[in-house]
């Protein structure tokens, strides 16, 4: 009955071997992968509009989108599950997801606001609760800018 | 070459090949970056570059600076491309030593080899070899060195040889404080019997390393004295002050604790930097599949080791002559590498612990890993262990594997960071007060920035939830 010493080996070489070769092999699928395609692997979403990347803290596309002539005071389609509404400008996304980061960078890459359009924001930013956003909001009021939220609808 | 063993390089070639192309995705980073590039662009020479920094700061790595101006000089203007070459290069490298340095003759040799060519990539000492996204990857070049010292070790010895490992050892110096690990690989081998390396040559490497000590713990003394890093601390990450205020100044049971921490995390991927992210998740009610395929794959892959060491009892210390071993077989020596290595990294680790500085252990672990491995493979098994092992490599396996894959993800995570770094830029550096005077200064980092946020990046948000809760992250 008994194979000799060495009758599990082939088993236990299997064993240690076959985990390995599956990873050898993702790890050739990423790179062909990634060689005969223009973008990445496990790119699933497609590019993204300049309020999606508002809404998705995506600080580095939103630069290359305005840097590549999007305009930041626009208004751009958001694709479900962003946030709960289908377009917004950047500003709105990004005060929509709380992002005040985001509020800041678009300012900084030419965002403009007026008072009416700062004071729809402000609104916006204290419904959603974002006391963040609220004072980072507050530091780019536009001279002559109201607070007050009477009458004021929000995007969502 | 026989067929196994190239086999083992096909393998290896294909994992690294995966890696660089996650390196090639990955934007140069900003911080602990951008000012070096700097600076080596100001900077008139090589050689300046490698003095520029001499009794300057709490660090002594001017080859590092040195070799970060050198790349500028060479790159003709592609300073991506550049710096990810030498990296990428540093990268092959580093999976050819490693490959070479286990011995694939059989079919079980090589079912071993690649068992531990996935702990090679997988364990999270790994990640700070290419997550890092500096001009040049020290943790990554010293690596290489220990490396290719030990390789010099097996070596028939002669001249040109100890003039190697001699220049290995200067060159890992000068590069990180982990340099030191050549001098402890080396002298673990020549104390085990290997003869590559002369006695002269360690002699004189020894006295290399007692001038190192001068200079870095006399000269340097008060930079050295002022660090500030910050650690982890049971289940809590403590910033330099806070260790200060809680342990005092001096050797405390939170340098024990860090010393023990680092060798832990080599052998159990637990604590991480020194926090034990397993036992918070689990004290939180929440322990991610992450934690238990790294704590799971390390533990049974240590278990194999310790295995093979009980072992051999008495055999580990006894004769066993093998070609090119001098005396003790080539496990053994490769084992008590190992043990130097961890021990040595671990002590270095007092101040703070930061699984970075545990990558050499790392490496040293995946091969004395292979032995393990092979050694259960070969032993002759009745029935009972032998399935029992046959399943414990197949779970320990199958988590080294899906934390090779892991490795693309954490890239994939880091990139996206360093994208949005470059968003910030040039404000973050006015309001850091280092935005350049030079235009031609702002004009090279204007370049990279747009090189940089030029770069098609896969944002989180589009990734499965999955793959953060089962693949590795970046924790600190």
């Amino acid at each position: 009955m008994d194979a000799g010493p060495n009758r599990f080996v082939r088993l236990l070489s299997i064993c240690a071997a076959a985990p390995a070769l599956a990873a050898v092999a993702v790890s050739a699928a990423i790179v062909i992968m990634g060689v005969t395609s223009d973008t990445p692997p496990f790119w699933r979403g497609g590019s993204l509009t300049l309020s999606e990347a508002a809404a998705l803290h995506d600080q580095g596309e939103l630069v290359r989108l305005i840097a590549s002539g999007h305009d930041p005071n626009a208004v751009y389609p958001l694709r479900a599950n962003v946030l709960a509404v289908r377009a917004l400008t950047p500003l709105e996304a990004a005060v929509g997801a709380r992002r005040p980061e985001m509020v800041d960078l678009l300012m900084r890459r030419g965002a403009a606001v007026d008072p009416n359009a700062w004071r729809r924001l402000h609104c916006f930013a204290m419904a959603s609760g974002a006391a963040d956003v609220v004072q980072m909001l507050d530091r780019f009021r536009p001279a002559g800018s109201e607070t007050s939220c009477v009458g004021i609808s929000t995007p969502f | 070459m026989s067929v196994p063993r190239l086999c083992a390089y096909a393998c290896a070639a294909i994992l690294a090949s995966s890696v660089s192309y996650g390196l090639l995705r990955m934007p140069l980073q900003v911080h602990d970056s951008l000012d070096e590039i700097i600076a080596a662009q100001q900077s008139p020479g090589v050689w300046a570059s490698f003095t520029s920094t001499i009794g300057e700061t709490t660090y002594f790595r001017p080859l590092r600076i040195a070799e970060t101006k050198l790349l500028f000089d060479l790159s003709g203007g592609h300073y991506f491309a550049a710096y990810k070459a030498f990296h990428i290069a540093l990268l092959i490298t580093a999976f050819a030593l490693f490959v070479g340095a286990l011995r694939v003759e059989t079919r079980v040799d090589l079912a071993a080899a690649l068992f531990a060519l996935i702990i090679f990539t997988g364990l999270h000492t790994f990640l700070g070899l290419v997550k890092e996204g500096y001009p040049v990857n020290h943790f990554l070049q010293v690596v290489v060195l220990v490396l290719a010292a030990v390789r010099l070790s097996k070596a028939r010895g002669s001249r040109w040889i100890d003039a190697a490992a001699i220049a290995a050892f200067i060159a890992a110096c000068l590069t990180l404080e982990s340099g030191l690990l050549v001098w402890v690989a080396l002298a673990a081998s020549r104390l085990s019997g290997r003869r590559g390396v002369s006695d002269p040559a360690l002699v004189a490497m020894t006295g290399l390393l007692v001038a190192y000590g001068l200079v870095r713990f006399v000269w340097l003394a008060p930079h050295v004295q002022g660090m500030a890093n910050a650690s982890g601390y049971g289940f809590e990450r403590l910033e330099g002050s806070q260790i200060r205020e809680r342990f005092g100044a001096g050797l405390s049971r939170f340098n024990v604790y860090n010393v023990l921490a680092s060798m832990a995390t080599v052998l159990f991927s637990e604590p991480r930097s020194g926090v034990l992210v397993f036992f918070r998740g689990w004290s939180l009610g929440d322990v991610p599949p992450r934690m238990w395929i790294n704590v799971v794959s390390s533990t049974i892959t240590t278990a194999f080791i310790a295995l093979a060491i009980l072992s051999r009892g008495p055999r580990l210390g006894a004769p066993k002559p093998l070609r090119g071993e001098g005396g003790r077989s080539a496990e053994t020596v490769d084992f008590v590498v190992f043990g130097a290595v961890l021990a040595a990294s671990a002590i270095a680790s007092y101040a703070y612990a930061k699984d970075e500085i545990m990558s050499v252990a790392g490496v040293f672990y995946a091969l004395a890993a292979f032995w393990a491995v092979r050694d259960l493979m070969t032993r002759g098994l009745s029935a009972v262990p032998a399935v029992a092992v046959a399943l414990a490599l197949l779970v320990a396996g199958s988590g080294w594997a899906v934390r090779t894959v892991g490795v693309n993800h954490v890239l994939r995570a880091q990139a996206f960071a360093f994208h949005n770094d470059w968003a910030w830029i040039p404000e973050d550096m006015e309001r850091r007060g280092t935005w350049p005077l030079d235009p031609s200064t702002r004009k090279i980092v204007i370049e990279l920035r747009d090189q940089s946020i030029a770069m098609p990046i896969v944002n989180p948000w589009f990734v499965s939830r999955w793959a953060d809760r089962v693949f590795d992250i970046d924790y600190f």
